[in-house]
């Protein structure tokens, strides 16, 4: 007898679950970081154009594709593109990076995630309040890291308990499913972040120009930095690049965790507007919210000739040394600290129970493990493959994990599934099928740009991709040669893990057939 | 802050709101979907 499935317990909750899911580091570290550097305001015009051409219609086909594959039992990406093209036998192994993609992120996201957690315990503490210097900033991350020895820890131990707090957390997360667990956490996260993020804001924004002997370093200038146009860098391709894998990186799109989590949804539950808002939450913690805090108060207490340095200095020395920095300078500074990091302790893990359950969905409902069991193996798997990135960070693992999972496969996963969606199963099936019990009438212009538009540009970034930084990336050019080894290891080990998943998807298969053909003879 | 910044600021942050009242609004009214619809899809 078939067992219940899982399924999500209100609309809002879905809708927070998927925009926790997207609402992550990024939205509050990568996008000013990326704003700033790539013409200011005029940024926004490549973003929006992405969000449009991009975003949006790939936020509409995961959610079509995942609830369409859900009301065939399948759960993640091999079932459901082996629903949507049923006589091919090759397309379930295609699905296979619906599961490896988020994994893969799962091996250094959480890690990071931990990080958040020890800082905002650092800030409570007031360890973080007492260092009064950049350089002891970067000191303390770098020792905590067990990156070098400052003097400030004592090795990767500190790092390590945080990282199996937060990895205990998600597990007790996940165990609990869909309804009992994601949903649950969410509905209470999400509007708690977005609580934290319009605080911080509140307070970035009205710090006006607290400096008397720098009246021009004012938060509204600081909001210049980000927003002033520079319309000369829309001339450079890759500032549109770069806008679309902002879009690519901040909606959680092609690495299979809404097609998993719409597979829960019933089906004549809404996916056109659910879609729309869970994106539009999304852009508001983005652009509103992440907009407003970091390259502001940046501005504020470095001015307008060093801001340019620290946007350069990458998204975790931004969060992670310049904004203790300046919290060590406001009243009250330690609070606000533990909100910065506490807030982003909550994007993050909102995030990695997404990226968890298209395992736990794949073991759960291909390979019929009950979900305690499966919710098991997969931390048993997951514990032993994050152990890479916190032990070999130094090595550059972290990074190059990074490169392969949050840009290079989400990339490949969105191609694969808007042919599959749009050209295989067909943009008018599809297109009704988007439209089934929708609340909102998506305009037909977006048919055409999902059949033609949004394929053509996912397949022009992979072609630049491949002609420029493939052999460079595969070689590992640039890399220093003591940690090539390093590096080279894990990707073995990733190997090792695809040709599993493949294994298993073949076994799911055999055994679905077995069963099949044991109830036709019964019958 | 120039002009044209607080341009470009408003008309984003305008979008945003105005695309997240949009939906907010209509999932509060709670439309019910239809189910004819779904029917006529099952039918073909």
């Amino acid at each position: 007898m078939e067992k219940a499935r899982q399924r999500w317990g209100t609309r809002v909750g879905v809708i927070l679950a998927v925009a926790g899911s997207a609402v992550g580091l990024g939205n509050f570290l990568r996008f000013p970081v990326q704003a700033a550097k790539n013409g200011g305001g005029a940024f926004m015009i490549p973003y929006l154009v992405a969000l449009v051409l991009i975003g949006i219609p790939l936020v509409w086909v995961e959610w079509t594709a995942g609830r369409f594959g859900g009301g065939y039992g399948h759960t993640s990406a091999p079932g459901i593109f082996q629903s949507m093209w049923k006589r091919n036998r090759v397309v379930k192994y295609l699905g296979i990076f619906g599961i490896f993609g988020p994994f893969l992120i799962y091996m250094y996201y959480v890690y990071i995630e931990s990080w958040c957690l020890a800082y905002a315990y650092y800030s409570l503490t007031g360890q973080l309040a007492s260092i009064t210097s950049s350089g002891g900033f970067i000191d303390f991350l770098s020792g905590y890291q067990g990156v070098t020895d400052a003097g400030v820890f004592s090795g990767t131990l500190p790092g390590f308990v945080f990282f199996l707090i937060t990895f205990v957390l998600n597990m007790s997360v996940t165990y609990f499913g869909i309804k009992g667990g994601i949903e649950k956490l969410c509905n209470i996260a999400l509007p708690l972040l977005f609580f934290f993020g319009i605080v911080l804001a509140v307070r970035v924004i009205t710090l006006f120009a607290p400096d008397p002997l720098h009246p021009d370093w004012s938060s509204i200038n600081g909001l210049g930095f980000l927003w002033n146009p520079d319309f000369s860098a829309l001339k450079s391709a890759k500032v549109w690049l770069a806008a679309a894998g902002q879009i690519f990186f901040t909606l959680s799109v092609g690495m299979g965790v809404i097609l998993t989590y719409s597979s829960y949804l019933r089906k004549k539950d809404d996916v056109a507007l659910s879609g729309l808002a869970a994106a539009s939450t999304n852009e508001f913690a983005e652009v509103i919210i992440g907009g407003s805090l970091v390259i502001p108060a940046a501005f504020i207490f470095f001015g307008p000739q060093e801001i340019v340095t620290v946007a350069e200095s990458g998204a975790f020395n931004l969060g992670f040394v310049t904004m203790p920095q300046i919290f060590n300078q406001i009243p009250v500074g330690a609070l606000f600290g533990f909100i910065w990091f506490f807030m982003l302790f909550l994007a993050g893990i909102t995030s990695s129970i997404s990226i968890a359950q298209p395992s736990v969905a794949f073991l759960e409902d291909e390979l019929k493990i009950k979900r305690q069991s499966a919710v098991k193996i997969f931390g048993v798997a997951a514990f032993l493959l994050c152990q890479p990135a916190i032990w070999f960070l130094h090595r550059g693992v972290l990074a190059d994990l990074d490169f392969w999972g949050a840009n290079f496969i989400i990339v490949l996963g969105a191609t694969i599934e808007i042919v599959l969606l749009a050209w295989i199963f067909g943009i008018d099936k599809a297109w009704q099928e988007l439209h089934l019990g929708a609340e909102l009438k998506v305009p037909r212009i977006f048919r055409f740009i999902i059949k033609y538009i949004t394929p053509t540009c996912l397949l022009a970034i992979l072609v630049w991709w491949f002609a420029t930084d493939w052999w460079k990336t595969i070689t590992m050019q640039g890399v220093d040669s003591v940690n090539i080894p390093y590096i080279l290891g894990t990707r073995l080990l990733l190997l090792a893990f695809l040709v599993a998943l493949a294994i298993l998807v073949r076994v799911a298969w055999r055994r679905r057939k077995t069963i099949e053909a044991l109830e036709e003879d019964e019958l | 802050m120039t002009t044209a910044g607080w341009v470009f600021l408003l008309l984003s942050w305008g979008m945003i709101l105005s695309l997240l009242s949009f939906c907010y609004g209509r999932i509060l009214r709670g439309k019910k979907s239809n189910d004819d619809d779904i029917a006529k899809y099952y039918d073909q």
